[in-house]
């Protein structure tokens, strides 16, 4: 892998010389598109950034997460994973170093260690993605977006603490 | 549901922090998600220039028109008015699956971009724009290396151990997320 893009690079821009296209003048036109994008996609994220700090700020996500583990432990995920489980939709750096804290706590190959480790890997950061995306274009109405988003966080935890038990 | 979701998120947020005895701690928090947005920003420009730079050679070397026409096919059954975005689509997943985060970002803003431009109604996200969100939020991973890294560091006997039943559940989040698109297409009736 270390090699293959670096490669990839050089062969797209020896393809650009022989198909006679400037790739000095067309890195700049496309470069240049991505400084009015991150000016759009600014605001989006402050706001979506900051509502999440403030949730977590405000106990509201532990407060929900004790009151979801009863209903977690049902359906098979044990109550030491909620935390991380409603963290991860939110934040993928605070997720991670909550991660590293589980697996001191719990053991890296125990149980916990390694379900934990497969919900980090096969969700990812939701509300961040979606704020970034929708933001980048300016659309304000994410429909169904969020929900189908969730329904495969969700599917993936389920099955990912399944697959941990039996492999 | 963006908007509801982060009225209601405030909301909650600057009453809990007002029972809590301090009101201000509120737009603390506020405050420090606005500063990460823009450290975040920073730390990502380098990224975006670099990367919106090459794909632009590809698309003026007409090499994402190339990918675009072989891809369109497939991913037909998942967002039949695509438009010219089955490249950037296939190249976001494609970089996705690798654990090349850095580089998913450009292409999937590049996604958006030529979805949003075949999209009737500019500001409401189109049934290709959920679709492709859902599925880059379900994540198929070939090397989650995030979590292997943290795993090493916590001292993990063997830390590649969990890369197999990641990309089973990833593989299943992305089936349950497939599926509830199309719940919600037929369903809400494009509304």
């Amino acid at each position: 892998m270390k090699y293959v893009i670096p490669i990839l690079v050089a062969a797209l821009l020896a393809y650009a010389l022989i198909r006679r296209v400037n790739p000095y003048e067309a890195f700049i036109r496309g470069a240049a598109e991505a400084v009015p994008m991150l000016l759009r996609v600014l605001p989006a994220l402050a706001a979506m950034l900051g509502a999440i700090t403030l949730l977590r700020g405000c106990g509201a996500l532990d407060a929900l997460g004790n009151r979801l583990s009863p209903v977690f432990e049902k359906i098979g995920i044990p109550s030491e994973l909620t935390p991380l489980i409603l963290l991860r939709p939110f934040s993928g750096s605070a997720s991670l170093a909550l991660l590293g804290d589980m697996l001191t706590r719990y053991g890296a190959d125990s149980f916990i260690g390694r379900a934990a480790s497969v919900c980090v890997g096969s969700t990812e950061t939701i509300f961040y993605t979606l704020a970034l995306y929708c933001g980048s274009v300016g659309i304000s109405k994410t429909r169904h977006a969020l929900p189908a988003a969730l329904a495969g966080c969700a599917a993936g935890v389920v099955s990912g603490i399944l697959l941990v038990r039996i492999m | 549901m963006m908007g509801f979701f982060f009225a209601i998120s405030c909301i909650i947020g600057i009453v809990l922090c007002c029972f809590g005895g301090s009101g201000s701690a509120a737009l603390d928090c506020l405050l420090a998600g606005a500063d990460s947005a823009v450290e975040l920003s920073i730390s990502l420009a380098g990224t975006y220039l670099l990367w919106m730079g090459l794909i632009n050679v590809a698309s003026e070397a007409g090499l994402i028109e190339k990918l675009a026409a072989r891809m369109h096919k497939p991913l037909r059954l998942l967002m039949p008015d695509a438009g010219d975005a089955s490249a950037s689509v296939t190249l976001n997943l494609a970089a996705n699956f690798f654990g090349l985060g850095s580089a998913a970002t450009p292409f999937g803003l590049d996604a958006m971009k030529r979805l949003n431009t075949v999209n009737p109604d500019k500001k409401s996200a189109s049934n290709a724009i959920c679709m492709f969100l859902a599925l880059n939020a379900s994540a198929i991973e070939f090397m989650p290396t995030g979590v292997i890294a943290v795993r090493i560091a916590c001292g993990s006997a063997d830390a590649y151990d969990i890369v197999l039943p990641t990309f089973v559940s990833s593989v299943f989040s992305a089936a349950a997320a497939i599926l509830a698109c199309k719940f919600f297409e037929s369903g809400a009736g494009g509304k």
